[in-house]
């Protein structure tokens, strides 16, 4: 059944950031209602995930302004995006709390609420739509204010950084309404579900198949810039280091899975074709992926354990993560029709790769934004994030240690983390492929396993660095001793500490980022113990997403579509 | 049972999470808390042992992905949980005395009664990815244990020297579980419709595939970085920066010992007799199963070979080593290697040798190195030249170092003795079943023996001789420090005295754990004729005794040899350095920071994805013809269009690039008009005027000159120019070349009217307005102009942001 709850979240999200705006002429009130906004995401998201997955799992479409499907804007919840949205519900929230404390006072008030929640709408939107040109729209709504987020500081290097992400991003913007249109004049229609059904069966249509594997393949260029695989990855570390720390964290755990998203829905659902009809795009693009992913997973590790500050190591450690991410859907498409058991029935080894990508994602969205929340933490306590500059900080503050080296554990796939299931499953997809004599799965996975240990390499480094060792001048100076909580700061004050150990204000700012860090180690042991809540939704949307009949009949349902074909309203 | 496993596996961690209250209110006593909570678990074990529990127990976990908290209790499991929970109990109530004054202490407890847990969860464990679960459980826990003095250089160091080796083995080691479960269809390790119950399938599947021996040396990975085996072995001799009860635990009955154990768990599963008789086809299969059977099987080469290297290498290397501590790291990493040698041979003798060295091996090595805790408490060093005569001021613990030592030496009657001659033995008949090479399995194991020999003997002599003068004073230890190991050495002269009772009590069971098949029961006895083996060990008791005169020249001669890539710590330090200095040095060339950089790579690898994706389909160009309606005027305008881009290319100033640039987005303006088509050149006009006014006004405030570029760049440049230009003008030729029935048309149908005729009453019908171009903005796709606008909103919040945030940073 078509519901309204499926355009809840784009909804809350977008009357969020107006009533931010309105809000503006009182910080407390703005920062009431931004975190209300969070709040109020999370719960409709809630509501939908529960509608949609777990007393489903069902695909509910919903058709805007109520025209019918193909000729309106049809949104579709089914399990994927009601998986992607969990996701961004979870780090959006985090994100949201932790920067009405970081951000300072002046730039809250300018612009940055309502930019931030501008783009959950974007990506709400992106994760919901089912119309490729209004997939674009809702990029354009994330980026424009991602655009704004990373040059928020505008200094010199923010500055720089946003512009090569907004060129490189317009680049990739300019491609896709090429591809857009293209798509268009090949296929006749703009709506995934029709054009899935169409591909299925071109003659009916009169769609001629041959221009549509470069068209995919323009709109993978772009998918992948959003997600910053090798070699569309350039922008990344610089804009990642620009912004402020709770926006990282939501580029990194929640905008950058946007483009992986988009690679999922666009190449398992539509391209695919009903039952792998157009099996043609997936030998060609499956490869391709699978070694965009492999060079982003070494390049990325390579990158990151040199780097000198906390902020750029985990920049290049999200273009190696990724790589982790789309290496599966790259395997999953070399050899699509094998048969898996997993979930508790036969599934194919695109479903699996599906589901183990999807599974790597969330581990990511949640480590990622965890360790660059924590970063943000060093920085506003010690005021860098510069490695030689930190030290001795397990023993100064140790539940931010503690969450660090749960966030580092987790990309590293400690059991029971919930990192471990998603390397668990990346690697299983590799070795059922190659145990099914795909060629190339066991270079997949030696590559996989080489990225591994460079993880290993990278979080260790950043560890030894950051929480032990004897610390600098400068920790010396800030946090002279143990960080005991809020109204312990006058006393370090008086001592002549700054920033640090400052105001009751600060200290309560403090404590509420420090409580969020502690949430979300929380949450990737909680998911990570309870991982069959994860890998049973992730299987959901695996099914959801390579289920390509049940997505079109689901949204040509005759008794869904507002006064059925024809009818108009 | 189930309640009982549980229990043994889950309460250290409870106990661990209770640590830091118990601490508030105890203090230093925790020492005696953790210790009480390993006895419990000591008791259950026991009880476990009692009961003669025996099979499977397991609850549900990821029943998704077939994973279950499944644990399995046999005589192997029982020996290594009797061993973690009973050295710990002892490494605990040890540690009240050593830990005296030392920082940390809520942390040090909380973590060693995890480590006790992970490793009892290891041994207990009857599922894959349980047994991982725990299995990097201990790897974790011995990495902050290991870095318990955080700001130590060298505790750092080595703490992830230790992570980086032992965790990446594990992730090796689970693509092999990986592929055991694809090839059994099941997580279980033993029991029921396991991978151990149906070996031989499995195997067969494996083989089939090609993947049985990437699955052995996987699995081989994971046991040899844990137990430290050549050339792997290198983290384990810096695990000593830990405190010395941790380095005791680790090296005796946690840590290390996972890796013999799972070598032993999984001996009969990849020496499980490869059948392919009922299967095969013809007479090829059938020779190949022949082949098979005469063979020396993948297992015993791998593991043999890697056992006896590792055996003798870190024996020499024990020789060579300058620390007490570090004497006894080497000669952990030996032992380790004879006990996989042992679990290697195809031969029952092999998994004797194994399972009863485990239990050997623990009951010294833990005595030794609570010695040496003792030795570096009481006299302040571990330097071994600088230590001799301890006895006069230690009399008690040199009984047990010298009880303990010649165990280690493996010299009759003491318990080391019988599990060598074993290793022996089961060397000798490998000799003698295969022939060939593999009679230097024997002569190797004698070889690396005599060196044991040699620094077991050293380590006594510490005790032996005159007080050195550079001694200061040595205190008695406290009894807590000195009780621990006392027991430990009783238990060392019980199995002496008495091997067969523990034979019958224990290591039999473990035998018939690690055995293929039917396992017999067995006994050991001193030696009363002249076997092979018998004159082995006398050899290397007697070239031992014989060199011994020699040891201090033996010993200057090794470490002169351990210079530069001989010694496998170079290849590590190099391998982590090099890394982080390739790291340093190729992302700023990667990452130069120029959008020129940037935006070739984006455009060229979309250029190459989109090419090859239409070489691949094979498509061909569509017949290029004129038109209807094409006239001289649009000829014209697009002619001039094409001048104008032209012109940009060599445009010598920014005005001039512009100016030439909005030649040819007016003449698209005007290709709108002529196509009857005058909103969008409308729209089209304005975008364009006011692109070029603000260019004009921005490029006034920036530098006039262009500066050339260089040639090979120009040439880059223009070849992607080229490439992308291809790459659109190939995309809307294909693209507009089909004639699909689309929506627009339908809709147009849908409403009965006639195609080409002016559609303006449906949309008045349907969206309410006259003008078509209005219905799809705010009616057939109003959410796409309500994104439209948000973004209007934010570039408007963006110049906004941009202006105040800068003015206030300037302000600064």
């Amino acid at each position: 059944m078509a519901s309204p709850v499926v355009v809840a979240p784009i909804l809350v999200a977008l009357a969020t950031a107006v009533l931010t705006l309105v809000t503006r002429f009182d910080a407390r009130a703005q920062r009431a209602t931004s975190v209300l906004g969070g709040v109020a995401y999370f719960a409709v998201v809630a509501v939908l995930f529960d509608r949609v997955v777990l007393s489903g799992p069902t695909v509910v479409p919903y058709y805007v302004s109520n025209w019918p499907a193909p000729y309106g804007i049809t949104l579709v919840a089914d399990a994927l995006s009601a998986f992607m949205l969990g996701l961004a519900a979870v780090v959006g929230l985090a994100a949201v709390v932790f920067g009405s404390t970081y951000v300072d006072e002046f730039g809250q008030r300018l612009s940055y609420h309502p930019l931030f929640h501008f783009m959950m709408a974007g990506v709400s939107g992106a994760f919901l739509t089912g119309d490729l040109f209004n997939l674009f729209v809702w990029f354009e709504v994330m980026l424009m204010s991602s655009y704004v987020l990373v040059l928020f500081y505008s200094g010199r290097e923010h500055t720089r950084a946003a512009l090569n992400y907004v060129v490189l991003n317009l680049l990739a913007s300019a491609v896709m309404l090429v591809a857009i249109g293209g798509l268009y004049a090949t296929t006749g229609t703009l709506n995934m579900a029709d054009m899935a059904r169409r591909l299925a069966d071109p003659a009916a249509y009169g769609v001629e198949l041959a221009p549509t594997l470069g068209l995919a393949s323009l709109l993978l260029a772009v998918f992948a810039l959003k997600a910053g695989v090798v070699p569309f990855h350039f922008w990344v570390p610089a804009a990642y280091r620009a912004a402020p720390a709770p926006v990282t964290a939501v580029l990194a755990g929640v905008v950058k899975k946007v483009g992986v998203y988009a690679i999922i829905r666009l190449f398992f659902t539509v391209f695919a074709g009903g039952a792998y009809a157009n099996t043609a795009t997936f030998a060609y693009v499956g490869p391709i992926l699978a070694l965009m992913a492999g060079a982003s997973i070494v390049y990325g590790g390579v990158g990151a354990v040199g780097r000198d500050d906390v902020d750029g190591l985990l920049a290049f450690s999200s273009v190696g993560q990724v790589g982790f991410i789309v290496l599966p859907l790259g395997v999953g498409m070399a050899a699509p029709d094998l048969t898996v058991a997993f979930a508790g029935a036969e599934r194919t080894l695109a479903a699996l790769g599906v589901a183990a990508a999807l599974v790597y994602a969330f581990n990511h969205a949640l480590a990622k934004s965890l360790l660059f929340l924590a970063s943000g933490t060093l920085h506003a306590t010690v005021g860098t994030t510069r490695l030689d500059r930190l030290g001795g900080l397990a023993a100064r503050t140790p539940l931010v240690a503690a969450s660090f080296l749960l966030g580092g554990l987790s990309l590293i796939g400690v059991p029971p983390l919930v990192g471990f299931f998603g390397k668990l499953l990346v690697f299983r997809t590799a070795t059922e492929a190659m145990a099914g004599g795909t060629p190339g799965a066991g270079v997949a996975l030696a590559v996989a396993l080489g990225g591994a240990v460079l993880t290993i390499a990278y979080v260790t480094r950043a560890w030894n660095a950051v929480f032990w060792g004897e610390p600098s001048e400068t920790v010396r100076t800030v946090l002279p001793e143990r960080w005991r909580g809020v109204g312990a700061g006058g006393d370090a004050a008086t001592d002549g500490g700054t920033n640090g150990g400052g105001s009751d204000a600060t200290d309560r700012a403090l404590a509420v980022q420090v409580t969020t860090l502690v949430a979300l180690a929380l949450c990737i042991v909680g998911f990570g113990v309870g991982v069959e809540f994860v890998v049973d939704a992730a299987a959901h949307a695996a099914h959801a997403a390579t289920d390509t009949q049940g997505y079109v009949s689901a949204v040509f349902d005759p008794a869904t579509q507002p006064g059925g074909e024809g009818g108009g309203h | 049972m189930l309640e009982t496993v549980l229990a043994v596996v889950f309460l250290p961690f409870v106990g661990a999470a209770l640590t830091p209250l118990v601490y508030r209110a105890l203090g230093e006593r925790t020492a005696y808390y953790a210790a009480a909570v390993a006895a419990v678990c000591l008791a259950l074990v026991a009880r476990l042992y009692a009961t003669g529990a025996h099979g499977v127990a397991r609850v549900e976990w990821v029943p998704s992905l077939g994973v279950s908290l499944a644990f399995y209790v046999d005589g192997l499991a029982l020996l290594i949980a009797f061993l973690a929970s009973g050295v710990g109990v002892l490494i605990l109530t040890y540690s009240g005395g050593y830990m005296h004054g030392e920082p940390g202490q809520a942390k040090y407890y909380a973590t060693l009664l995890a480590f006790m847990g992970s490793m009892l969860g290891v041994a207990l464990a009857g599922d894959l990815f349980a047994l991982f679960t725990f299995w990097e459980l201990t790897s974790l826990s011995s990495f902050v244990l290991i870095g318990h003095y955080t700001t130590d250089e060298s505790s750092q160091y080595a703490a992830r020297k230790s992570m980086l080796i032992t965790v990446s083995g594990g992730l090796f080691m689970l693509v092999g579980f990986l592929a055991l479960s694809w090839a059994g269809g099941t997580t279980l390790i033993a029991g029921d419709g396991s991978l151990l119950a149906n070996a031989d399938a499995t195997v067969e599947t494996l083989r089939t595939a090609g993947l049985f021996l990437p699955t052995l040396l996987l699995v081989g990975l994971g046991a040899a970085t844990k137990s430290a085996q050549v050339p792997f072995h290198v983290w384990l001799p810096n695990a000593m920066e830990a405190p010395t009860p941790v380095s005791a635990f680790l090296h005796s009955a946690t840590m290390v010992k996972a890796g013999v154990y799972l070598v032993g768990r999984f001996r009969p599963f990849f020496l499980a007799p490869f059948d392919s008789g009922d299967h095969g086809e013809g007479e090829a299969a059938a020779e190949a199963a022949a082949a098979a059977a005469s063979a020396l099987p993948a297992w015993t080469w791998v593991l043999v070979t890697l056992g006896l290297l590792t055996m003798t290498v870190t024996a020499i290397l024990a020789v060579g080593a300058t620390d007490i501590k570090e004497l006894l790291a080497y000669s952990t990493a030996s032992h380790l290697g004879l006990i996989v040698a042992g679990f290697g041979a195809a031969n029952t003798y092999g998994a004797e040798t194994g399972a009863f060295h485990i239990l050997n091996h623990a009951s010294f090595k833990a005595t030794l190195f609570l010695v040496a805790g003792i030795i570096s408490h009481e006299a302040g060093t571990r330097d071994i030249s600088s230590l001799g005569g301890l006895r006069h001021d230690l009399p008690v613990t040199a009984v047990l170092a010298g009880l303990a030592s010649l165990s280690m030496a493996g010299i009759p009657p003491f318990n080391g003795f019988y599990s060598k001659e074993l290793l022996f033995e089961s060397m000798w008949y490998l000799g003698e079943e295969f022939g060939g090479l593999t009679w230097l399995f024997p002569a190797v194991a004698v070889f690396g023996s005599v060196f044991t020999f040699l620094y077991s003997i050293k380590f006594l002599s510490l005790f032996l001789g005159d007080r050195r003068p550079s001694l200061g004073e040595v205190h008695r230890p406290p009894v807590a420090m000195l009780a621990p190991p006392a027991v430990l050495g009783v238990a060392v002269a019980v199995i002496s005295a008495v091997p067969n009772v523990a034979i019958d009590a224990i290591v039999g069971d473990v035998y018939a754990s690690a055995a293929v098949g039917e396992a017999h029961s067995f006994s050991v006895h001193l030696p009363t004729e002249l076997s092979p083996y018998v004159l082995m060990s006398a050899i290397t008791i007697g070239v031992g005794a014989l060199l011994w005169p020699q040891y201090d020249r033996i010993h200057d001669g090794i470490r002169s040899l351990l210079r530069g890539p001989v010694r496998a710590n170079w290849w590590y330090d190099n391998g982590v350095e090099g890394l982080t200095a390739g790291s340093k040095s190729v992302v700023p060339r990667v990452q130069t920071g120029l959008l020129r950089t940037y935006a070739a790579w984006a455009l060229a690898g979309t250029a190459a994805l989109a090419l090859g994706a239409y070489l691949a389909a094979g498509v061909g160009l569509p017949a290029v013809e004129l038109a209807e309606g094409t006239t001289v005027a649009v000829v014209l305008v697009l002619g001039v269009a094409l001048v104008g881009a032209a012109a940009v290319t060599v445009a010598p100033s920014h005005v001039a690039g512009v100016l030439t640039l909005s030649i040819l987005g007016f003449m698209v303006a005007i290709f709108y008009i002529l196509a009857d088509a005058p909103d969008l050149a409308l729209t089209q006009l304005v975008v364009e005027t006011l692109v070029l006014v603000i260019f004009l006004l921005v490029l006034d405030r920036l530098p006039a000159y262009y500066g050339s570029p260089e040639r090979l760049v120009a040439a880059r440049d223009a070849v992607l120019s080229v490439a992308v230009g291809g790459t659109v003008f190939l995309t809307v030729l294909l693209a507009t070349a089909g004639s699909p029935d689309s929506i627009a048309t339908r809709l147009v149908e849908l409403a009965g009217l006639p195609p080409g005729e002016h559609h303006a009453p449906v949309f008045f019908d349907y969206g309410g307005g006259a003008n078509i171009v209005n219905v799809i903005l705010v009616d057939l796709r109003a959410m796409d102009t309500m994104g439209e606008i948000s973004v209007v909103a934010m570039a408007a919040l963006s110049v906004l942001t941009l202006i105040r945030m800068r003015s206030r940073g300037e302000a600064r």
